[in-house]
């Protein structure tokens, strides 16, 4: 495992730009995928430190299959659901719970629109430094 | 100069310049209203005062119109009634139907005038509104659903607090009200005090909640479950159990933390105690050795973002005490552990807060170290209001019991934490002692007291005249520093809280309180200030026993790296 590696999955290009410019400016190396299937493939050979996974990119559930994947290969690689999916549809889940936790596998739940300090503080926490 | 007009058939004479509603607020004739906001300009938007008045072909807002001679007023005519049920009809027209799942529940002002004005089916059938739950922030959420455009969250957000976070979006049928390009409340310059959540009329504002993080914590047998509770809770949640307000409840609320599975019991109270012993030896320290001057109080969450975001130039001039609440935490995690010989991961640490803001404060950069944070979860009075009823624990049952200790123990110094002015007077009482070496003759000083928005006032300990200003609302806050910025100098030590009355008034308190509730929860923390005798932080044995065995010197080193934080300039990061 690379412990400074930090993968970043996300369909919104912007997005992805934005987030890798934030990460990398915390001092953590990325590696980027902009669809479930393009990380499927890296994390066959590649364990990140921490993964930033969207929810909706090609399927409206690909962020919960992808995390359930990663979990299942690597279970201690944290997980950060960053999505709009709460804001824009209106549909509503959480992740305060442990119960929650064992359906949506993912560690922290973050919703869109996220600063830059909130983002650095939760991979600190959750990669323990 | 008086008028005479008549209202509801009786003659009655009233002062020239009035408003309607403010002469019927006086002869106590209820006039329902739902954007008006009293000490704020009429806005006059929602028109559910209206009232019928002879010779005026319109009905007329009572909340702006000014009273004029010889006026003959209806507030409850059959036209004044019909126009104002119509008006509750429209708003529900397209509200959602889900009251039973509604946090406001049986405290929702559109509820209330619905049932008043004997609504009884929907008549008319809205559009629903497209806009979606915004959960963004970590302290508040936003429903635009339930949104009545009242206007009330904006009004406070821009004349009181200054930070105008929110605003009207589109115009006419389109309006709803959202953050800078709509982009959410965690980006926009939102402060997190939590004002709007008090003067929404309905559902559509409210803290985020951590009640279920918390019950989970409760129900993990490997976790040590700890709770504080801040100086404004025992004076307010009472009247979410229609007790009177300003009733005392710390002891009750000690029993109930213990029913619920609270393993240790702590009062925030204590760590203002502290906060006091290290910004008294900090301003003593600055006056003495040409420090940054004047200083500024560093206790409220809400202003420090409001400083970070606003007034970064000013940031120096700010004290690096840690808040109360980040205090006892820090104690807890650092010192308590050892004491109690538990490991610190297992430690759960919840915070009971007048406020929306400290959600936000526990989980800032500086407060969390390898993982841990010292506070894990914090409650609002309303949060914690719901947990006891969930344990269905009737307050008025319960015999009071102490805190724990040794971080249980309080001065009424630390108490006063809660009023606006309180800070100010207990950090006086210390910084007298510390440079005199004896108590100031009178405790009590009353020029920093009460609701106005800014108090001044010059205390004199020995040959030097210090000049204390006590600020409340950050619109007051910002004027001050203005003044401060253009040279004004008579000031060195100056006290803010973000919210109009300090925390007794926080944005996480329960919903609906008036004036007078405001006043006796004042009172009683005065009142208890007159009945016991241990007044002064420095006087605090545990307070004593602290230094003593763990942190040796206010200011000393494990003070600095326990008890004091850091600010940064946030001016490039919010959308403004």
């Amino acid at each position: 495992m690379n412990k400074n590696l930090i993968l970043i999955v996300d369909d919104d290009e912007d997005f992805l730009l934005q987030t890798k410019i934030k990460v990398e400016s915390f001092g953590y190396d990325t590696i980027t995928a902009d669809s479930q299937k393009q990380a499927e493939e890296i994390i066959v050979n590649t364990k990140p430190a921490l993964a930033i996974v969207d929810l909706m990119m090609e399927n409206e559930d690909s962020g919960f299959i992808l995390s359930y994947h990663l979990k299942k290969l690597y279970p201690d690689v944290p997980i950060i659901l960053a999505t709009s999916v709460k804001s824009e549809t209106g549909r509503g889940f959480s992740l305060n719970t442990e119960e929650e936790k064992n359906w949506i596998k993912a560690d922290v739940l973050l919703d869109k629109g996220i600063r830059a300090d909130q983002l650095e503080r939760e991979i600190k926490k959750l990669l323990k430094l | 100069m008086s008028v005479n007009i008549t209202i509801n058939n009786k003659p009655v004479t009233v002062r020239k310049g009035e408003t309607i509603l403010d002469v019927t607020n006086r002869i106590g004739l209820k006039i329902p209203t739902l954007c008006y906001l009293k000490d704020l300009f009429p806005s006059g938007a929602c028109r559910m005062c209206v009232v019928e008045v002879e010779g005026y072909r319109n009905l007329l807002t009572a909340c702006s119109y000014p009273v004029e001679e010889g006026m003959v007023i209806q507030t409850h005519s059959e036209r004044v009634l019909e126009a104002r049920k119509t008006i509750v009809e429209l708003l529900l027209s397209n509200h959602p139907d889900d009251c039973l799942y509604c946090h406001r529940n049986r405290n929702c002002e559109l509820q209330t005038l619905a049932e008043n004005l004997n609504v009884r089916e929907r008549r008319l059938s809205g559009a629903k509104n497209i806009q979606f739950v915004d959960q963004s922030s970590q302290s508040i959420v936003r429903d635009p659903a339930k949104c009545i455009l009242c206007g009330r969250c904006v009004r406070v957000c821009e004349e009181v607090e200054a930070v105008s976070a929110i605003d009207f979006i589109k115009r006419g049928s389109k309006t709803f009200i959202g953050t800078a390009y709509n982009k959410g409340m965690n980006l926009s310059s939102c402060v997190n005090c939590g004002q709007c959540i008090l003067v929404c009329p309905t559902g559509a504002l409210r803290e985020k909640t951590e009640v279920e993080r918390v019950q989970e914590a409760l129900h993990d047998p490997e976790l040590t479950v700890v709770i504080q509770h801040a100086p404004a809770i025992s004076i307010a949640l009472g009247e979410e159990f229609n007790l009177k307000p300003g009733k005392e409840l710390s002891g009750t609320m000690h029993a109930a933390f213990r029913r619920m599975g609270f393993k240790y019991v702590f009062d925030t109270s204590f760590s203002a105690d502290l906060t006091i012993m290290e910004e008294g030896h900090e301003l003593i320290n600055r006056l003495k050795n040409g420090g940054e001057m004047p200083m500024f109080t560093s206790c409220c969450p809400g202003w420090i973002k409001y400083v970070e975001q606003f007034y970064p130039d000013m940031l120096k001039n700010i004290s690096s005490c840690k808040s109360p609440q980040q205090m006892m935490g820090a104690l807890v995690k650092n010192y308590f552990t050892t004491v109690e010989n538990i490991p610190k991961e297992k430690i759960f640490q919840v915070s009971v807060m007048p406020c929306t803001a400290k959600k936000f404060e526990a989980n800032r950069e500086e407060m969390i170290e390898k993982g841990i944070a010292d506070i894990d979860a914090v409650l609002t009075t309303r949060e914690l209001a719901s947990l006891i009823r969930m344990y269905h624990i009737d307050p008025d049952q319960l015999e009071p019991e102490p805190a724990d200790s040794p971080l249980g123990m309080r001065s009424t110094a630390g108490k006063m934490f809660a009023a606006s002015g309180g800070v100010m007077e207990a950090a006086l009482r210390t910084a007298y002692f510390a440079l005199e070496g004896k108590e100031m003759d009178d405790l009590k000083i009353n020029s920093v007291r009460g609701f106005e928005g800014r108090k001044e006032a010059k205390v004199k300990i020995g040959d030097l005249e210090l000049g204390v200003a006590v600020v409340s609302g950050l619109a007051n806050a910002g004027k001050l520093i203005k003044e401060i910025r253009n040279g004004k100098n008579d000031v060195h030590f100056i006290e803010v809280m973000a919210c109009p009355g300090g925390c007794l008034n926080g944005g996480g308190q329960p919903i609906g309180a008036d004036e007078n509730a405001l006043k006796a929860r004042m009172k009683s923390l005065y009142d208890m200030d007159d009945r016991e005798n241990l007044r002064t932080s420095h006087g605090n044995p545990q307070i004593k026993e602290l230094y003593e065995k763990f942190l040796v010197e206010p200011l000393g080193e494990k003070s600095h790296h326990l008890l004091h934080t850091t600010y940064r300039d946030r001016s490039g990061e919010v959308l403004l």
